[in-house]
């Protein structure tokens, strides 16, 4: 009699989850086009120091034109401790070194092999000049400014004339 | 033959699949920008037995750390390190309008357009003399030959300029930053940035007064499309303030 049909009670409708897909896809779209994939997890510890007026290297990082080596104290406990020892607290950390022996891993000596490595890597036509890619160092705060020199020599010797100190921008004007 | 049906796919596991994606893209990558200052390490050379000229005491910006973490800037004991933006601003402002002989500051050249010209044809003609001398080296040509460049680049910064004279600091003027071994980056990052603020404001302020729009806008665009406009201007703006920093390898 009654001009509204009553609820059928029971179990609710289900929802319609077709478009759920399209959502999600749009959100990994998104994280895509706005991050820029890890090089590698470094295996020191580093607190950057802060500074004003930075450039960003991001242009840079999606060219290839970058490499970033790392200055800091070990993670590992015990390999820093056993570093410590040989009065060396600050260790430097670069990816792939070649014959990567761990120790490499640590020691500016190999900075000029991993430099020619990571620069003959790369694909030809990307290829410009070494003495314009940039090495990129991400220091401690605490770190020593001698070891930052010692890179620079070595990289002066194969002739890799840029370097960038890296630092967190705090945005101060 | 009666038309059969297409199956419906069932695409209730296609949300799975995204998620899964979307997670391994959210631990692999970083948000946060990588932020630096770009220097350049100067190339190795073969130097002759023969003493560089002295740079004279006001073309020195020097800035010293100590292991001990303290600074010197110019000479001179220096307790707050936000200070050295204005000490670096000082340094170039001190005799742009006019020179004045008695202060410990850079002096600037002032180049009119007509000896620019003269200077460009000078240049020109010995580059070219020098090639065509029998046996001259290829690099004392290709110097002649970057020499004649630098005249025309200077020709076209007086030119978007559009004043009489173009005001440059003296060649040898640089900023000299000495530290020792165990001086800590934080303070090393610190001078750096300074430095840079200092000489960013400057070209800030010029690129202001000359062209109505920040020094960071012109290079955010000329980073974006290359454009050859924005080439110019930032050329203009390194021509008036040029960023000539030495980094002293420390011996102790």
């Amino acid at each position: 009699m009654s001009k509204f049909k009553k609820e059928s009670g029971g179990s609710a409708p289900a929802i319609n989850t077709s478009s759920l897909p399209d959502i999600v896809f749009m959100l990994l779209f998104f994280f895509m086009v706005a991050t820029t994939s890890k090089e590698s997890d470094p295996s020191v510890k580093i607190i950057k120091p802060e500074g004003t007026s930075t450039t960003d290297m991001t242009p840079y990082k999606q060219k290839s034109e970058i490499d970033f080596l790392y200055l800091g104290k070990p993670l590992n406990k015990a390999r820093a401790a056993q570093y410590a020892e040989m009065g060396m607290e600050y260790m430097l950390f670069m990816d792939n070194v070649v014959q990567s022996t761990p120790d490499l891993l640590y020691n500016t000596s190999a900075v000029q092999a991993w430099k020619k490595d990571k620069f003959e890597s790369k694909p030809p036509r990307m290829l410009e000049p070494i003495e314009s890619v940039i090495t990129c160092i991400k220091a401690d705060k605490g770190a020593p400014s001698g070891i930052i020199f010692e890179i620079r020599k070595e990289l002066q010797a194969i002739e890799a004339l840029t370097i960038a100190y890296a630092v967190g921008d705090n945005g101060k004007k | 033959m009666a038309k059969r049906d297409i199956p419906e796919v069932n695409a209730g596991s296609m949300a799975d699949i995204a998620f899964l994606l979307l997670i391994f893209f959210l631990v692999t990558t970083t948000m946060d920008k990588d932020q630096a200052y770009i220097r350049n390490i100067p190339k190795k050379i073969e130097i002759p037995d023969k003493k560089p000229d002295p740079v004279e005491q006001r073309d020195i910006f020097a800035i010293q750390a100590n292991s001990q973490n303290q600074l010197m800037v110019r000479g001179r004991l220096m307790s707050n390190s936000d200070d050295i933006s204005e000490r670096v601003i000082e340094f170039y402002r001190e005799n742009e309008k006019s020179n004045n002989a008695t202060n410990n500051f850079p002096m600037y050249s002032r180049i009119s357009m007509s000896e620019i010209d003269g200077l460009i044809a000078k240049s020109t003609a010995d580059a070219e003399a020098v090639e065509e001398t029998p046996g001259a080296l290829e690099d004392i040509i290709d110097f002649k030959w970057r020499q004649v460049a630098e005249w025309e680049k200077k020709k076209r910064a007086l030119e978007m300029l559009g004043a009489d004279k173009l005001a440059e600091i003296s060649v040898q003027a640089h900023i000299r930053v000495e530290v020792q071994k165990a001086t800590e980056y934080e303070l090393f990052a610190k001078i750096q940035s300074e430095v840079e603020q200092g000489i960013s404001e400057l070209r800030d302020d010029a690129a202001m007064k000359i062209f109505n729009e920040s020094y960071n806008s012109i290079k955010n665009r000329l980073a974006m499309d290359k454009g050859a406009e924005d080439r110019e201007k930032i050329q203009l703006l390194k021509i008036l303030y040029p960023a000539r920093i030495i980094e002293v390898t420390p011996k102790k």
